[in-house]
């Protein structure tokens, strides 16, 4: 059993940092696709490897699902598509089943009509999302996601060498041009340019030597240092 | 998915959708039924219609006719104490009143199934008096064929809650009145007020009125209320002695006889110094002295309301603001005009 909205919606909140009413679209949009796709406690051992999340927004409402959820970029369970629509789709890698869940627009105008006590325009709208039933707040697609092997949870798959500059890329992602292997960055679709590389200060520093911290203690013999950088003395040891 | 052809080759296809003819004065209704078969003699009549083109309605595997999403619609709206008959006419099925009773509106949930693109629900104003057969509501889907999600969605609107829109019939209560202050107590003025209050509870069809008299004093307004409960009233009706005025212990008294709830004011004129309060259950209504002076007020509206079992409290005394000036017309036609059916 998945824990009650509002404990999820204060968890959401805390870890995405304000409580909005994108966390509670958010929070009842997770809620609904792990229920679509039949998986009831997605964060548990024994369901998280099967599910997959694309957001199709990177606002307020992709934290709440990811955090009710569980999934992450981290774990390739949460895939980011960069649509700008307030949609998220949920797919279960066992059954193949996938749901696209979508924000409707007119619910965003029926704030006022479901919470007209309220009168701040973003509590009404939180208020308001917390009462709306599913079928007011939400579209639902049944959908096919076909997912490429390589974007799978697992170990890389696979391993290529840019022809331009010897980066290592992983899983695929390499571009093939005029026959020859480039990385993203080799070719002209990169998101940054004027690349430079430099050297800067205390480029020597681990967290081991401690050296950019403490420049001011003079390093004496018989002096030992403990992993946080504290100075312990021998005799201590 | 619709396919359009000239009338002329219409000959054997069957029409999709009722045709309306207009004579003035005459006749309106379905020239041609749904589901009639095309033949020679129709193609004079149906390009006098002005009708050239017909639609022909080839239906995909996701797609549903409109007569059938307006049962589908129908249904959805329709809760308790609301009936419909599955035989549209042009797409549209009218909703009416099972009984005599009270018409309630679930008005969110009505928004939000007309904010669905391909369907539409008019109905009367929320807590309109409606009799058995009245009709109360109409739905129609807006295109003639479309895609069944949207409706279903719509019509999953419609039934949270059991229903958009419901009738509930009037309870018979024995009601307690106790009229309030001591000039009428004490015979120096006629009372007017009993005889209006109970002609009321008689127009809402509750019988049993019991009347008790009180001076302004709080104990004796007390065990009036007192009284009644005891002889097991299940609505109080307290007239008088509303006011800021100290004299007005009206509200002492009931708070002195137990109240569980109290709200005094309501964003209705007239009727501001309306008071609405609860012992448990049993729900008290103290009404101001407008009441003598004006037909209509804050208690004709709130009234049937208490009568169909709603919980009045601060947010309801205060949403009626809206529509809640009475026009003051020399005749009066409540309920027929605006007063008290903003919210
Ligand atoms: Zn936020
Ligand atoms: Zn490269």
């Amino acid at each position: 059993m998945m824990k009650p909205m509002e404990c999820l919606l204060e968890e959401s909140a805390k870890v995405h940092g304000h409580l909005c009413p994108g966390q509670v679209v958010g929070v009842r949009m997770a809620i609904l696709g792990c229920r679509l796709i039949g998986l009831d406690e997605p964060t548990q051992r024994d369901q998280i490897k099967k599910l997959i999340v694309y957001v199709e927004m990177d606002r307020c409402t992709a934290d709440a699902v990811s955090h009710v959820t569980g999934v992450k970029l981290g774990r390739r369970s949460l895939k980011f598509m960069d649509y700008g629509i307030m949609a998220a789709t949920f797919v279960n890698l066992e059954t193949g089943k996938a749901f696209r869940v979508l924000s409707t627009e007119e619910s965003r105008d029926l704030a006022q009509i479901y919470a007209p006590e309220v009168d701040k325009k973003s509590v009404q709208q939180l208020e308001a999302y917390k009462r709306m039933p599913d079928s007011v707040l939400f579209r639902v697609q049944q959908v096919q996601v076909n997912i490429n092997e390589l974007d799978l949870p697992g170990p890389t798959r696979q391993k290529a060498e840019c022809s331009h500059c010897g980066q290592v890329i992983r899983d695929g992602r390499q571009v093939v041009k005029n026959g020859k292997i480039l990385c993203k960055v080799c070719t002209d679709n990169c998101y940054f340019s004027h690349a430079r590389e430099i050297t800067w200060p205390a480029m020597n520093w681990s967290p081991h030597n401690g050296i950019l911290k403490k420049p001011h203690i003079g390093i004496k013999k018989g002096m030992v240092f403990n992993k946080s950088n504290q100075v312990i003395s021998k005799e201590k040891i | 998915m619709l396919k359009k052809i000239r009338v002329e080759d219409a000959v054997g296809e069957k029409i999709s959708h009722d045709i309306t003819e207009i004579r003035p004065g005459e006749f309106k209704g379905a020239a041609f039924k749904k589901g009639h078969t095309v033949c020679d003699e129709d193609i004079c009549h149906l390009q006098k219609l002005g009708k050239n083109h017909l639609f022909l309605i080839d239906l995909e595997k996701d797609e549903i006719h409109e007569n059938q999403a307006a049962a589908m619609l129908a249904k959805g709206l329709a809760g308790p104490g609301v009936v419909w008959q599955n035989n549209p006419k042009e797409g549209k099925i009218c909703l009416y009143a099972q009984t005599d009773g009270l018409l309630v509106v679930d008005k969110a949930t009505l928004a939000a199934f007309n904010m669905v693109d391909e369907v539409m629900c008019a109905s009367l104003h929320s807590y309109t008096r409606v009799k058995k057969g009245q009709q109360v509501a109409a739905t129609r889907p807006i295109p003639l064929v479309m895609e069944k999600a949207p409706v279903e969605r719509a019509a999953a609107i419609a039934r949270q809650n059991g229903g958009a829109l419901s009738v509930h019939e009037l309870k018979q209560v024995k009601t307690g009145i106790i009229i309030t202050g001591s000039e009428v107590f004490n015979g120096l003025i006629k009372d007017r007020f009993a005889p209006i209050l109970k002609q009321k509870m008689n127009d809402l069809g509750s019988f049993d009125t019991q009347i008790v008299f009180a001076p302004d004093d709080a104990a004796l307004i007390q065990a009036a209320i007192q009284k009644h409960i005891d002889n097991s009233c299940e609505l109080l009706i307290l007239s008088g002695g509303m006011s800021v005025d100290p004299d007005d212990v009206t509200r002492k008294g009931i708070e002195k006889a137990g109240a569980t709830e109290m709200y005094y004011g309501a964003a209705a004129l007239p009727g501001a110094m309306f008071l609405m309060a609860y012992i448990n259950d049993i729900p008290l209504m103290g009404i101001p002295a407008c009441g003598l002076h004006h037909k209509t007020t804050i208690l004709d509206l709130m009234l049937p309301r208490v009568l169909i079992g709603e919980h009045i409290g601060k947010k309801k005394l205060a949403f009626i603001g809206h529509g809640g000036l009475c026009m003051d017309c020399i005749e009066c036609v409540y309920p027929h005009c605006p007063f008290g059916k903003g919210m």
